[in-house]
Formats: C-alpha cells, sequence, structure tokens
C-alpha cells in the first residue's frame, strides 16, 4: 500500500484523482475533528470538503517532509479559523440542546441514563472551554491522536502539549463540578 | 517529583502512552498519595465519560460530492490553463486566425447572397450558374476548414461546434472523416468524443465511416462511450461490429451496466 505521502506526492505532481484515496483514507476522522469544533453535523460536512478543496489547489505547499495527517489538520484548522472569523460563536454553538441527538441511545436502563446524562453535562460543560482548549482535547481524546502528533501540528513542543491537554481536562472538571452544583 | 509533576502525567498514563520506566515510577506514586489517587480517578472519570459521546454519522453523500468537487477542480485547472494560453496568444488568436475564418465564411456566404441577387436580376443564366457553382463549392471548402481548425482548437466547447459544422457538410471528403475519427478516439474530453460519435452516426452511409466506428470499438474506455457506440451499431445493424464487441467483453475492468449492454447488443446483432 502506498503511504499517506506518496499518495499525496502524487497529487503535487498533478495526478489529482488520487486525492480520491486520501479521502477515503481521512475523510470520516476529519469529519470528527470538525464536528467536535463546531457541533454542526452540515457545517463539519462541508468543512471537510473545504480542506480537501484547499488540500488540492494548495497541493504544492505540501513538502513530504513532515506527515500528510499533520499538514491535513494544519490545513482543516485554517477552514476552521475562517469559518470562526464567518460566525460568532454564539451562533456556531447555538445547537448545543441537540447534544443528547448525538449520544448513544438504546435502552434507558439507570447506568446508561446517568452516562448519557455525564456526557451531555460534559458537552455543554466543553462549550465553555476556550477554542484552543476544545482543540486540543478533541485532537487528544476523540482524535486519539499522540502528543507528539498534536506537538507537530499545533507547533510546539510535546511537552507544552502534555500541560495543555491537562489544563483542558482539569477546566472542563471544573466548569463541570460547577454546572452540576 | 511532586504530585503537580505527576498530574500532568495524567492523560498519557490513560492514554497508555507512558514509558513503562515512568509508568511504575507513577504507579508508586499513585499507591501512596491518596490525593493524587482522588484526582486521578475522577480525570479517569471525565476522560470516560467524553468518550460516551459518539458523533453523527456523515452523509453516505460525502464521498459523491468530494467526487463532484474533484472533477469541478480538474475542469476549472484545465480551464486556468487555456486562460493562461489565451492571454499569452491572444493577439495572434484574436487576429490571426480565430475570427478570420468565421468572418472569411461570412464574407463568402455574403458574397454568394448578392451574386444570387445580381443572377436574378439579370437573368444571366449560364455564366452566372457557373460562377454560383464555384462559389458553392468555395463557401464549402471553407466550411470544412473552420471545421477542421476548430477542431484543433484547446478549448472543449470550440472542439464540439467543430464537430457540429460537419451536419452542414454534405459530402464529407476523407479529410474530415479522418479528423473526425482521430478526434474521436483521441480526444480528452468525453463530451467532444460523444458528439464525434453523432456526427459520424450520421455520416454513416460511408463504407469507411461505419468500417472506422468498428474499428473503434476497441480504442473507447469510457463507458458512457462505450454504451453510445453499441447503440449506434445497433441502430445501424453493423453485423461486422459483433467480434470488436466480443473483445471489449474479454477486458477486465470494463463496467458492469456497459457489459450486460454489449452482450445484449450483440444477441441483437446476430
Amino acid at each position: 500500500m502506498l503511504t499517506d505521502n506518496a499518495i499525496m506526492l502524487k497529487v503535487k505532481e498533478g495526478d489529482l484523482d488520487r486525492m480520491g484515496l486520501l479521502f477515503e483514507r481521512y475523510h470520516r476522522q476529519l469529519y470528527g475533528f470538525l464536528f467536535h469544533m463546531t457541533y454542526k453535523k452540515e457545517l463539519a460536512e462541508d468543512m471537510v470538503q473545504h480542506t480537501f478543496y484547499k488540500m488540492l489547489k494548495y497541493r504544492n505547499s505540501f513538502t513530504g517532509t513532515g506527515e500528510f495527517v499533520h499538514w491535513m489538520y494544519t490545513v482543516a484548522r485554517n477552514v476552521l479559523k475562517d469559518e470562526y472569523k464567518k460566525m460568532k460563536r454564539a451562533q456556531l454553538h447555538d445547537d448545543v440542546d441537540n447534544i443528547s441527538d448525538i449520544l448513544p441511545g438504546g435502552v434507558h436502563t439507570g447506568d446508561m441514563y446517568d452516562k448519557k446524562e455525564a456526557a451531555r453535562g460534559l458537552h455543554k460543560a466543553m462549550e465553555k472551554l476556550s477554542d484552543e482548549q476544545r482543540e486540543i482535547l478533541t485532537m487528544s481524546r476523540f482524535q486519539e491522536l499522540k502528543h507528539q502528533e498534536i506537538a507537530e501540528i499545533l507547533n510546539m513542543t510535546e511537552g507544552a502539549v502534555k500541560v495543555r491537554v491537562h489544563r483542558a481536562m482539569q477546566e472542563l472538571k471544573s466548569i463541570y463540578t460547577k454546572m452540576e452544583s | 517529583m511532586k504530585c503537580e509533576q505527576y498530574q500532568d502525567l495524567f492523560t498519557d498514563y490513560i492514554n497508555k502512552q507512558l514509558p513503562a520506566a515512568d509508568k511504575a515510577a507513577f504507579e508508586q506514586h499513585i499507591a501512596a498519595c491518596p490525593a493524587c489517587a482522588k484526582e486521578l480517578k475522577a480525570f479517569q472519570q471525565v476522560w470516560d465519560v467524553l468518550g460516551e459521546v459518539t458523533i453523527p454519522e456523515p452523509s453516505a453523500d460525502m464521498p459523491m460530492r468530494f467526487n463532484a468537487m474533484l472533477a469541478n477542480y480538474k475542469a476549472s485547472v484545465t480551464e486556468e490553463v487555456s486562460v493562461w494560453d489565451k492571454l499569452k496568444g491572444q493577439w495572434q488568436q484574436l487576429w490571426q486566425w480565430q475570427p478570420r475564418w468565421p468572418m472569411a465564411y461570412n464574407l463568402a456566404i455574403l458574397v454568394v447572397g448578392l451574386s444570387a441577387g445580381f443572377w436574378f436580376l439579370n437573368g444571366n443564366k449560364n455564366a452566372d450558374s457557373e460562377k454560383m457553382k464555384t462559389l458553392a463549392a468555395e463557401v464549402h471548402e471553407l466550411k470544412q476548414s473552420v471545421m477542421l481548425s476548430l477542431l484543433e482548437n484547446p478549448s472543449a466547447s470550440e472542439r464540439i461546434r467543430g464537430v457540429s459544422y460537419t451536419s452542414e457538410i454534405k459530402h464529407a471528403d476523407k479529410e474530415v472523416i479522418d479528423a473526425l475519427f482521430a478526434t474521436l478516439n483521441n480526444d480528452p474530453n468525453v463530451n467532444v468524443r460523444l458528439s464525434t460519435l453523432d456526427a459520424l452516426a450520421g455520416l454513416a452511409n460511408h463504407p469507411e465511416v461505419r468500417q472506422g466506428l468498428v474499428q473503434s470499438i476497441s480504442q473507447q474506455d469510457s463507458p458512457l462511450l462505450q454504451s453510445a457506440i453499441a447503440d449506434v451499431m445497433l441502430k445501424l445493424q453493423e453485423k461486422s461490429s459483433v467480434g470488436s464487441f466480443r473483445e471489449l467483453l474479454k477486458q477486465k475492468n470494463l463496467d458492469k451496466g456497459v457489459k450486460q449492454k454489449i452482450s445484449k447488443t450483440i444477441s441483437k446483432l446476430i
């Protein structure tokens, strides 16, 4: 199997159709990230398309020295930044109350219900984090990226990432506790 | 290490990213420090509950939308290139040949009209009917030249225009037919190839056109064209195409729909 980098370099050389392979491999992961950053399904889907469009358009900026995935996140973060500029955060997150839609459904046994409630609360708490904290937490928890990978994407040291993830978790916990009481 | 430093390792520990040596020291500390143990437990809970959240499935049409975007993008890139070409050669393209042929064509038609008027007014039949014939022949030749040069145009829509001119040419000569086949077999744009196929189907009374179409079957790799050519062959009842279609059926990557269609076409032709 060709590596992501090899495929992207082919795209860069002009074999644009190969981008389809990378879309196949990464659109779900990217969608997950963008969903957590916006909580809007359609918007997140649009932004996935837009990210891939930008990767096509700016394919020459891919050097192949770093991993393709890191570059993809860098492009996606720029798309996100533009989107944040377009709409105020308040508007961006106006359907948090629909968050229960996104939680695991099924039988409402006590335990399940508690977890569902807790997840709902935590998600509301996540809304209150700063964009930076929500982003780093999303990458670490939901995208399951390694600290070293996040460090490359965010262009900081691995140590700084660790501290930030930890702080974001603490912040989240304290917001959540405040909301509960 | 202080408690705080151990707490910075929580995420690594939960993610199982902690190196074995650090892990042992970490667990030792947690076992000895109730405050850190409590903190870790709370941490783990928050982490786990976050994992309970599933995100809605992305729509199934995402890959389709991506493909559409890719196709659009590719089209816009070729457009960009041709815009650049146009800019580069604008002067020549504008003044050298592009309007020259159509203008000459229009002029010729004007001349024909004027001569026809003269002819009617003067009633000088013999001499002028000779002239008329020559003029008509010249116009015909001109049409052919316009068509042939349009087929060379970098823009796909111009090439389609060129192909459509053939319907106006009554007696397509070998040069025209050869140009059309070159387009049918080599043009990068499917739409151009499809209209060329249409134009050639209109010229099917020429035996060499029918023969060329049969030969072209094996050269088409687009499912659209493969099935369009099957339609044409069926319409023409061209039995000699059966062999070429059978060859085509042997191709491994042949589209399923096309395969069915061709099998049907063969059975109808025999």
